[in-house]
């Protein structure tokens, strides 16, 4: 999309000052100066993170028309809604920092049409049975809540604060989506299959969610440049390795398991020890656009956007005749 | 209808009120073609969840005037006021009490 000059390294003295409050813990405002490295991370992580709200919508919104019951129909449909919501405040984040080079909403939602934009990876899967709804109320969102919760203590104050509200939502998603497990995992028989089915289905996809792990401790320069400004705390393995710790135990206790044999607590190193996904898999087909759903669901995107542009269209026109 | 300078929404600073009595509070912003729509945006998107707002208002950003980041700079304070603050005048009660004892001793009242 843009391409990041690195300047964390110049001798710029504002770069210098602008480190210096990084490392004081102020908070960056969107009219502060700041190093052109910081604003496109900024961007890059928080349209992402905007986008995939959006397009998180389509794989649970399928399930509107089929939940089971009416209650069921109605809280997700909430909860969708939610989504959508969240997307709408971090794309207003991401458009701020986009002003100054002249990029708008457009512009993201082109980048998105055109592949240059790219969603998380849980987005691009299919979601086959109700359980896979259920799945993704608790573990896709549970995933999202760890990120999340990390993000909030961000350096970039607009993003803080689009946050604060996020989380505040997610911790109805959270209860919304244990609720729709726990119905399923402690059902009859053929509703906890179901739900071990999901499982089985979406477990590599759920760890490949944080990230490559950093080979021996090493960060790679994406994730440094952002623990460096701030942008972030944690590493993609503290995070998979936070969530692991809070979730494994939940499914054992629904008489589940995840399909890893070989995972197991190692109480010497503190640590996960587990088989990790193909992360490749992230680069050469996620990032192509090439998952089981990608096309589909960029195409559902993409017709909602046609189809509603004369409604913006028109509001704009009455724009034009009052103001 | 591709005119150049309206091609763009406005940016709306949404504000809402919990209750009559309280104050007005920042709730982020959104892109609208006009007040109107961005009312009912600002309903939709900031306040469906928490409890019914008493009042909503929105303005067009452009008519917000920030204190630029130079300034902002000074609005920190020396912390050398603490006269002006209540607490500062925390041994005022106790004074009283022994003062009463003092002159009044085994008052009436």
């Amino acid at each position: 999309m843009f391409k990041p000059e690195i300047t964390i390294h110049s001798d710029d003295p504002r770069v210098h000052d602008f480190l210096q409050r990084i490392e004081n813990g102020e908070k960056i405002e969107v009219d502060d100066w700041m190093p052109d490295d910081y604003r496109i991370q900024l961007i890059k992580l928080i349209s992402m993170h905007g986008i995939s709200e959006i397009m998180g919508a389509f794989p649970e919104k399928e399930w509107v028309p089929k939940a089971p019951t009416l209650k069921r129909k109605l809280s997700l449909m909430a909860k969708v809604q939610d989504e959508v919501g969240h997307g709408q405040l971090l794309i207003r984040v991401a458009e701020d920092l986009m002003h100054p080079l002249g990029k708008t909403r457009e512009d993201l939602l082109d980048d998105l049409f055109s592949g240059r934009l790219k969603f998380h990876n849980v987005f691009h899967m299919p979601a086959l049975s109700w359980a896979d709804a259920a799945l993704i109320g608790w573990l896709v969102d549970g995933a999202a809540i760890i990120t999340q919760k990390m993000l909030a203590a961000t350096s970039y104050a607009p993003y803080a604060r689009a946050l604060k509200r996020i989380i505040l939502e997610e911790r109805f998603h959270a209860y919304h989506g244990e609720d729709m497990a726990i119905a399923l995992g402690d059902g009859t028989k053929e509703q906890h299959d179901m739900m071990q089915d999901a499982l089985n289905r979406w477990w590599p996809a759920l760890l490949m969610f944080f990230g490559p792990p950093e080979v021996d401790g090493e960060i790679k320069s994406n994730q440094e440049l952002n623990i460096r400004y701030k942008i972030r705390s944690k590493t993609n393995e503290e995070l998979r390795q936070e969530y692991i710790g809070k979730y494994l135990p939940q499914i054992r206790s629904l008489g589940m398991d995840v399909p890893d044999d070989n995972i197991y607590y190692d109480e010497n190193q503190k640590k996960w020890v587990y088989t990790h996904p193909d992360y490749t898999y992230l680069r050469d087909v996620i990032a192509k656009n090439q998952g089981p759903r990608s096309q589909n669901r960029l195409k559902l995107r993409k017709i909602g956007f046609d189809n509603n542009g004369w409604v913006r269209e028109a509001l704009l026109h009455n724009q034009t005749v009052t103001s | 209808m591709s005119n150049k300078e309206v091609k763009d929404y406005d940016v709306y600073e949404v504000f809402s009120q919990k209750e009559p009595t309280g104050k007005f509070e920042s709730q982020y912003s959104l892109l609208a073609p006009n007040a109107e729509v961005a009312l009912a945006m600002a309903q939709e998107n900031f306040m469906r969840r928490e409890e019914i707002p008493s009042n909503i208002f929105v303005v067009k950003r452009e008519n917000i005037h920030y204190m630029p980041p130079e300034k902002r700079k000074a609005l920190l304070r020396i912390d050398n006021k603490d006269y002006r603050e209540p607490a500062h005048y925390g041994y005022i009660p106790s004074r009283w009490r022994e003062l009463r004892e003092k002159n009044q001793p085994k008052a009436s009242i």
